[in-house]
Formats: C-alpha cells, sequence, structure tokens
C-alpha cells in the first residue's frame, strides 16, 4: 500500500512538474546582454491591449529586448495585479512598463517596485501619488471624453437631447471619463441630458440597456459613448430600430469594428486612445531610460479623432500600424 | 419539514400543487411588474417596448436553458459563460469569412465538447459538479484569450444576422427561437425516458442507480446537452451583436442562475421547469428594462436584481415549496 | 480531521490512516513547491516566500470560515463583496478621522450584520444558501459601490499599515492574523459545543431539529463567524492596497470554495478539514505564484488553473474510488 501511496504520490509530483516544465520559461536575463521588459495589461480580452502589447512589441525589437506579457487572470482585478507585480519584481526583470488597474490601489505595490531599484515606466493612467517614477506616457482618460464630446456638441449646433452610456461604474477609467463628460456638457447648456445609464464597458448590456432607452426617448439627437465596444452596439441597436440616421455616436478607442463603421459613416467619430502609441513611446523610453539616456518625466499624446475624413489613417491592421516618432513626441513635450 | 413550513397553512399549496403554487407566484410577480412598470413609464406599455423585452427575455431563456437542464439533473454548471465565449469565438472566425455552415457546426462542436467534457468529470470521475465546471469555467476562458488574442471577430453575413435582429411575421426572430426552444426541451423533458430520468436523477440520485437505469451515461449525457444549448446561444448571441470577442462570457454566469433561480427550478434539482426558465428570464429583462426606462441610478441597480433574487425565493418557501431535499 | 462515516474508515483500513485522509491538495502542494524549488530560480527565496505567504493570508481566513459553512452543506457567495464592503466601511470611518477603535469594531460589525442576514434567511426561512448568498453578493456590493461612489477610499492614516507591514517576532502581522484565525477557528470546530454543532448540522440537521436542538442558533453564527472573519481579512486586504476599492474583494469567494475542496471537505455530508483547508489555499497561492514565475503566458495561466484543480480534485475522487 505504502509503495502504491508513494508511487501515486511520485507520479502526480511528475506530472504537475511536466506541466510546469513544458511552458516556455522565462528568458534568464541574468548573464545576457538583452535586455527583459516586463510589459503589463489590465486583461486579457479587450482589444485595446492588445494593441497595446503590439505596440510594446515593435519597440522591444527595434531598442533590442525582449518582452514579457503580464496580465491578470481575472480581468482587472486589483488583488491580482498586485500579486503579478510583487512576484514579478522577483524575477527580476531589467524594468516594467506598467498600467494600474486603479491607479489608487496598486500604490504600495508599485512604491515598492521603485523602491527596490526596479525602473518603472507608466502608461495608460497616471499614478501621481508614486514617487520615482521613470515616465508617464499617456493620454488622459478625461481629456479623451472631454475632446471627443466636445466634438459631438460642435457637430449638434450645440443643441439636441443626448444620451450618456457609461461604463463599469466601478471602474477608474469610467469615472475619469464622465468627468471629462460632465466639464464638456457645462460649456453646451444647449444640449439636454437625457439619461445616464451604464453599459458595463461590454457590447451586449450597452446594446440592451440603449434599446431600452429608445423605448423611452423617441427622439436621441446624439450618443456619448464611454468605449467603442459599446459604441457599436449602441449603432447596431439603432440600425436594427431603423432610427441610425437620426442620430450621432461617438465612442472611444478606435477598435477595427467602430473603424469600419465610421467608415460606412454609421458612427460619427471616435477618439484614439491609441494604447498602441503610448505603449511604443513608453517602452521606448524606458529601455533608453535603462540604457543611461535621459527621458522626458511626462509624455502626453495629443487626442486624435477619428471621423470619416481621416479614417485611413486608422485602416491598417494594428500589426502594420505606424509607430509614432519617438523624438518628435519628446520635442512636442518641451 | 422545518418548523416554518409547518407554520403555513396548506391549502394554498394542497390547491394548486407544489409546483403549480411557484408558477402562481411568478405569474403573480410578472402581473405586478407588469402593472408596476405600466403606471410607472407610459413607454412601458408599446409594442417597441414589447419587441425589445421580448428580445431580451429570449436570449436571456436561450443563455440560461443548458443551466437549467443541469441544475434539474442536480447539479450546476459555472462554465456556461466560458464556453459560450470559447463557442462564439470559434463559430465566429468562420462565420465571417461566410463559411456560415462550418461555423455553426464548430460553434456547436465546442459546446457539446465542452459539455461532455464536464459531464465526465462529473458522472464518471465523480468530481462535484461545482469543481468540475468551476475549473471548466477557467480552461474555456483561457482558450478563448489564447485563441482570439485579445482580438473582436466582426462583421458576419446577412443571413446569419437575420436570426437575432430579424422578424418573423411581425414577430422578433429571436423570439420565435425561443420558444421553439422551450417547446422542445418540455418535451424532451416530460414525454421521453431520458427526459423524465433527468427529474429522476435529481430528485433522488440513489434511488436513480438502485433502479438500474444507466445513471452515468445519462448525466454526462445532460451536460453534453447543457453544453450544446450553450454552443446554440452563443451563435444566437453573436448574431445579435455582429461581432464576438473573449469576454462576451464574463457577467453571464450569475443572470443565468437568477432565471433559473426565479422561474422556480429547484438548485437542487428534480423540480423545475424550462418554462419557469422562460419566466425567470422574462422577469429579468423586465427589471432591466424598467430600470433603464425609469432611469434609476447605476450604483444602485445591483442591489435591485439581489433584492428581487431573494425576495422571489423568500416567497417560494411562504407558498411550502420544496427547494431543499427533505424539507 | 474527523468525522469520517464508518464505511469509508473500514475502507481506509488497509492504508495508514494519516496517508489515506491526506486530501489531493496537501500532494498538488507538494508535488509544485519541489518542482518550482528546483526548476524556478526565484521561487525558494526568502522574498518570495514571504510574498507567496502574504499574499494567500487573506484567502485562506477567508477560506477558514468557508469551511464551516460548507460543513454544514451550505455555501457562501458573499464572502469575496462582504470583504470588500467591510474595508471600505473601516477605511472611510478611519479616513473621517474616528480612528481605529471606531474603524475595527464597525467592520466587524458589517461583516456579523451580513453574516446575520444570510445566516437568518438560510437557517430560519430555510431558503437555498446559493440563492441567499447570490443575493448578498449583489446588496453588499452595490452597497460598497455606492458607499464609495466606485472609486477607491485613500489617504488612510500611515498606522493602518501595520495590519500588512507590521512584523512581531519577524513574522509579518498578515501571517500572524493567519495563525491566529486558524488557532481560534480550530479550537471552535474541534472542541467546542459549537464546532459539534457545525459538524451535526452538516450531517442530519433534520435529526437536530426534531430532537429539539436549538439548532438554528448555531446555523446563522456558522455564517455570522464566516463574515467576522470576512472582516478580519478585510484590514489585511486594505492595507495591503492602502486602500479600500468597492470590488476589492469579487472573486475571492470562488477561490475559497476551490481551497476548501480541494482542501477536503466535501459539499455532501459535512467532511472535512481546516488543515486541508489551510493546504487548499496554500496551493492555490503557490500555483498562481508559480505559474507568474515560470513566465507562462497569461492566457495558458487561466486554462491551466483549471486544469490543476480539477486535476486535484480528480486525484481524491480516484482514490475514493479505489481505496
Amino acid at each position: 500500500m505504502i509503495r502504491s501511496i508513494c508511487s501515486r504520490a511520485l507520479f502526480l509530483c511528475g506530472a504537475v512538474a511536466l506541466a510546469l516544465g513544458t511552458a516556455p520559461f522565462a528568458a534568464q536575463a541574468q548573464g545576457k546582454k538583452e535586455l527583459t521588459i516586463a510589459f503589463f495589461v489590465k486583461n486579457l480580452s479587450n482589444p485595446n491591449w492588445r494593441a497595446a502589447r503590439i505596440g510594446a512589441e515593435k519597440a522591444a525589437k527595434e531598442q533590442g529586448a525582449k518582452l514579457e506579457h503580464v496580465a491578470p487572470t481575472k480581468p482587472d482585478n486589483i488583488e491580482e495585479q498586485t500579486r503579478l507585480t510583487e512576484d514579478w519584481l522577483v524575477k527580476k526583470p531589467d524594468g516594467f512598463v506598467f498600467v494600474p488597474v486603479d491607479f489608487k490601489a496598486l500604490i504600495p505595490a508599485v512604491q515598492k517596485a521603485i523602491d527596490a531599484k526596479m525602473p518603472v515606466a507608466l502608461y495608460s493612467n497616471n499614478m501621481p501619488d508614486v514617487h520615482g517614477v521613470v515616465t508617464y506616457v499617456g493620454s488622459d482618460d478625461t481629456t479623451i471624453e472631454y475632446e471627443v464630446s466636445k466634438f459631438l456638441f460642435k457637430k449638434m449646433g450645440g443643441t439636441g437631447k443626448l444620451i450618456h452610456i457609461d461604463g463599469n461604474p466601478a471602474a477608474i477609467t469610467a469615472q475619469q471619463r464622465k468627468v471629462g463628460f460632465e466639464k464638456a456638457l457645462k460649456e453646451y447648456p444647449g444640449i439636454e441630458l437625457l439619461a445616464s445609464q451604464p453599459g458595463q464597458y461590454r457590447r451586449l448590456p450597452a446594446v440592451q440597456v440603449f434599446e431600452n432607452l429608445m423605448q423611452r426617448y423617441p427622439q436621441i439627437d446624439g450618443v456619448v459613448s464611454a468605449n467603442d465596444d459599446m459604441a457599436v452596439g449602441v449603432v447596431e441597436a439603432l440600425t436594427t430600430a431603423g432610427r441610425a440616421n437620426k442620430t450621432l455616436v461617438v465612442g472611444i478607442d478606435v477598435i477595427p469594428d467602430a473603424a469600419a463603421l465610421i467608415k460606412e459613416g454609421r458612427l460619427f467619430a471616435s477618439a484614439d486612445y491609441s494604447l498602441h502609441d503610448q505603449a511604443y513611446i513608453a517602452t521606448t523610453a524606458l529601455v533608453k531610460h535603462i540604457r543611461g539616456e535621459k527621458v522626458p518625466k511626462q509624455m502626453i499624446l495629443p487626442v486624435k479623432i477619428a471621423t470619416r475624413d481621416n479614417i485611413a489613417a486608422w485602416e491598417p491592421k494594428m500589426e502594420d500600424r505606424a509607430t509614432p516618432n519617438y523624438a518628435a513626441v519628446v520635442a512636442a513635450q518641451q | 419539514m422545518t418548523p416554518s413550513e409547518l407554520a403555513i397553512p396548506r391549502p394554498l399549496r394542497t390547491l394548486f400543487g407544489e409546483r403549480g403554487f411557484i408558477v402562481l407566484t411568478r405569474f403573480l410577480a410578472l402581473a405586478a411588474l407588469v402593472v408596476a412598470l405600466s403606471l410607472l413609464s407610459p413607454v412601458f406599455l408599446t409594442w417597441g417596448n414589447f419587441v425589445v423585452v421580448a428580445r431580451q427575455a429570449a436570449l436571456q431563456l436561450l443563455m440560461s436553458a443548458g443551466l437549467t437542464v443541469v441544475v434539474l439533473a442536480g447539479g450546476i454548471d459555472l462554465s456556461v459563460g466560458a464556453v459560450l465565449a470559447l463557442a462564439a469565438c470559434l463559430g465566429a472566425t468562420w462565420i465571417a469569412t461566410g463559411h456560415i455552415a462550418a461555423g455553426v457546426a464548430a460553434g456547436l462542436g465546442v459546446g457539446l465538447a465542452c459539455g461532455l467534457a464536464n459531464g465526465v468529470l462529473v458522472a464518471y470521475a465523480r468530481i462535484p459538479s461545482f469543481i468540475a465546471t468551476y475549473g471548466m469555467l477557467w480552461i474555456a476562458q483561457g482558450l478563448s484569450y489564447a485563441f482570439t488574442k485579445g482580438n473582436v471577430i466582426q462583421g458576419f453575413p446577412a443571413g446569419f444576422r437575420i436570426v437575432g435582429t430579424g422578424f418573423l411575421g411581425g414577430i422578433p426572430v429571436l423570439l420565435w427561437v425561443g420558444v421553439a426552444v422551450v417547446v422542445l426541451l418540455q418535451v424532451l423533458l416530460h414525454y421521453t425516458v431520458f427526459g423524465r430520468s433527468i427529474y429522476a436523477i435529481g430528485g433522488n440520485l440513489s434511488a436513480a442507480r438502485r433502479s438500474g437505469m444507466p445513471v452515468r451515461l445519462r448525466l454526462a449525457a445532460v451536460y453534453g446537452l447543457s453544453g450544446l444549448l450553450t454552443g446554440f446561444a452563443a451563435l444566437i448571441v453573436i448574431a445579435r451583436l455582429n461581432s464576438a470577442e473573449s469576454s462576451i462570457g464574463e457577467d453571464l454566469l450569475l443572470p443565468a442562475i437568477a432565471a433559473v433561480c426565479l422561474g422556480g427550478t429547484s438548485l437542487f434539482g428534480g423540480a423545475g421547469s424550462v418554462t419557469g426558465t422562460a419566466i425567470g428570464s422574462l422577469i429579468l429583462a423586465l427589471i432591466g428594462n424598467g430600470m433603464n426606462l425609469l432611469v434609476i441610478d447605476t450604483l444602485w441597480q445591483n442591489a435591485v436584481m439581489g433584492g428581487i433574487v431573494l425576495l422571489s425565493v423568500v416567497m417560494d418557501q411562504l407558498g411550502g415549496a420544496r427547494l431543499l431535499p427533505g424539507r | 480531521m474527523s468525522a469520517r462515516t464508518d464505511s469509508m474508515s473500514a475502507a481506509r483500513h488497509r492504508m495508514p490512516d494519516w496517508l489515506a485522509r491526506t486530501p489531493g491538495a496537501f500532494y498538488v502542494l507538494a508535488g509544485m513547491f519541489l518542482a518550482l524549488s528546483v526548476w524556478t530560480p526565484g521561487f525558494f527565496t526568502r522574498a518570495n516566500l514571504t510574498n507567496v505567504g502574504l499574499q494567500v493570508a487573506v484567502l485562506t481566513i477567508l477560506s477558514l470560515g468557508m469551511t464551516l459553512v460548507i460543513l454544514t452543506e451550505g455555501i457562501d457567495l458573499s464572502l469575496g463583496p462582504v470583504l470588500s464592503l467591510c474595508g471600505v466601511c473601516a477605511a472611510l470611518v478611519v479616513v473621517s478621522g474616528h480612528g481605529l477603535a471606531l474603524a475595527i469594531p464597525a467592520a466587524l460589525l458589517v461583516g456579523a450584520a451580513c453574516g446575520l442576514l444570510n445566516g437568518a434567511l438560510i437557517a430560519l426561512a430555510g431558503m437555498p444558501p446559493f440563492i441567499v448568498t447570490l443575493g448578498l453578493f449583489g446588496i453588499a456590493q452595490s452597497i460598497a459601490t455606492v458607499l464609495t461612489g466606485g472609486e477607491s477610499v485613500t489617504n488612510l492614516p500611515a498606522y493602518f499599515r501595520w495590519f500588512n507591514h507590521g512584523e512581531f517576532l519577524a513574522l509579518p502581522m498578515p501571517i500572524w492574523g493567519l495563525i491566529a484565525c486558524f488557532a481560534l477557528t480550530y479550537v471552535l470546530l474541534y472542541h467546542t459545543r459549537f464546532g459539534r454543532y457545525v459538524f451535526a448540522i452538516g450531517g442530519n440537521r433534520q435529526a437536530l431539529t426534531l430532537s429539539g436542538s436549538p439548532v438554528n442558533r448555531y446555523h446563522i453564527a456558522v455564517y455570522v463567524y464566516a463574515g467576522v472573519l470576512a472582516a478580519l481579512a478585510s484590514f489585511i486586504m486594505t492595507a495591503r492596497m492602502n486602500s479600500a476599492h468597492p470590488t476589492v474583494g469579487v472573486g475571492l469567494e470562488f477561490d475559497a470554495i476551490a481551497a476548501v475542496i480541494l482542501g477536503g471537505t466535501s459539499f455532501e455530508k459535512g467532511r472535512g478539514g481546516l488543515i486541508g483547508t489551510v493546504a487548499g489555499a496554500f496551493a492555490v497561492g503557490v500555483l498562481r505564484n508559480g505559474l507568474n514565475l515560470v513566465g507562462l503566458g497569461a492566457e495558458w495561466q487561466v486554462a491551466m488553473i483549471g486544469v490543476v484543480i480539477i486535476g486535484a480534485v480528480g486525484l481524491d475522487s480516484w482514490r475514493n474510488l479505489n481505496a
């Protein structure tokens, strides 16, 4: 019997070891000239983070560095990202390019990394209370929503009935975008806000929420949607109801299906958050910093609004998208 | 019987029978919701709104149908959302390039495979359904991420999309599909040996075993059926949305469970029906519709959902329903 | 560990007792520990092992309460949001200047109240635990979100960090918290009447009720206790993040359930034990830590977690079938 137990235990240890062993090993950073950078994203499912990873990969390739991708298994999970930061600190890559799932809750973890002499570059969400960050590269959530909302209100001629589809209320990006939206709304008193309801940043909930709202409000002139996933859903709902040409919809992200709709004229505009560009710049800056170059403390990328006229720039697949000019971005910060 | 049960007068219960009482309370709840919303919102009782609610309810029913069958057999399926996402992503890949038949087969096939995997783990390896399906949730979700790499698959042929957005005889196609599924499942559950054995297994597993029926095979088949239904739901969802991504399945599990419970199906198996889930789905759709029409503050919407689920079960208890074994 | 039925013990008499009873979690934990120490640089270091211990502390405390609940044939899906809610309450109290003396009892009270609500609906009204705690999941989540407006509560006074960063005799506070909660739960479960009721409720609640024992109050107490443990865990979590976020605990309840089942406690017929739960929680923690260190792509990590969970419990099933 003992033999049987031991053999089973051994078998299990072997099986587990085999399973772990067949996984690709992280590059042993020690003793190799190639730098290893840990690149963090918020989740595995949002296409934006895919864009970010692609942008970062391009930068890493140009700079002669290896990228390791880090994402929580539970999307946008605060506790898990904290754990990931700690675990990766143990692995000692040459640097972190990081975006916090929540810019307040991740402060201790990131500060701990910085205090342990890990170079950290932030992108997308700034963490103002963390000291010693190499650089922050970003488009601000608040500014983006502000600009794209203003863009819509101008087109609406400063008057009309508006619906706001919010993201997941507990998500920090949703709150910040709402702040930007409300700021723009204040500047256009002629715009009447009919309702603000949450679409949870996802397409299906947004479709259903908007369908319900369409029942209550027979006339909707504009819709500000906190992201494109939902904006596309709103457009689909409008199309199904035959009201597509009566309502202007704007979103954020310029995801591929949104770009297609913009080209067709069914989605009015979308603001480019350009995680692809942010990731590229942040990774480039971090590698340069590690190699001794000076990099600016902050690099704000301008908000680009995609409309039917300029949508061509967004058509190529993410892999083929042009990368921004690092030197130009740095120069623009002066 | 628990002391609380003994204290409840029985005439109502005996008049309608146990399940009958639950169905009655559900219809009363539905009626109450409809009346309340009609009074609170002038647009509620319009044809346009009816179409919207019907579509949402039908979709919710399709997403909860598989779960219903598993729960009737005495198990639970936590992987519904993730399997739906996986089936959707795989099916969408073919459908987007115009190969509708291949895509449909892929979607259904993936659902069936995951369901059977669950079934084998539960029936043959005797792993508790909670753990087996929880593990499958992670596996399916991981495979979705790996397969799509964060990409969105979009742009389906109009012929495919008609299922999600089209009309047939003035009624949304989705509603026809929902009704058809309910009818088919009811027939399966009540008029076939397999279907009746689902109730038997859920109601009293040891008796089912002793009766000589091939319990393990049937149980595995139940999970397989559930997976197939989930795969079917996946196709409907992507027809509705005209796109597929790996995050579709997140947030689908809890509403599915809510729909099943609101429908009066006992979580311990052996009692309930797909019709109940249909009613539960309708109630959920009405609540969602109502919260939007009345523009209820975003932050409270979770509490409203949670509260209503609780309320429905409280009502069942007051009716002395058999929701727990031996009580 | 205790409370196996006679038939099972008879089947086991061929194996040495302790070996036979050891749940799969121990093997998985040992196997992973061995494999990682040998193959993965950085795992078997003081820094990393401390990390793992700290990371797992919250989950383990939560799992202790969950063990008791599952022993009574129940389940508590609300523990994650309850943890978030308690953390939010404590943080709000502390931030508004009222100090720990008010914050700690406030959080404990909130946890106990949620447990009381759960327990009352389950024990007195006889409602299924799955539904009750699911309903409370939504309610607790909403309250936490409303209280904070969806944002994190920050600017906590520096002394709050002691819950995570403080040390006593070279051991970090979360480890002490874990040890204390484990000791308390162990004593409660195995050496008090409360504990005997926990096993009895799981075994045959009907018989107890018919015999006239005051079952309900103990049944409710189980959920209250789970809520209190969630409150205690929330201090560590809040200190770790130096902020309280309304969704920080979401998902932990499923991990806790997995940890408990991995540890050998079964849903049916109240069998199992606390030590197994701790092993299960550590197995989950080591698994996640290991997958990160090994550098497995995040997508495959997700799938791998499912495989290991099924594998570990499957191992137990296989042994039960073949014993």
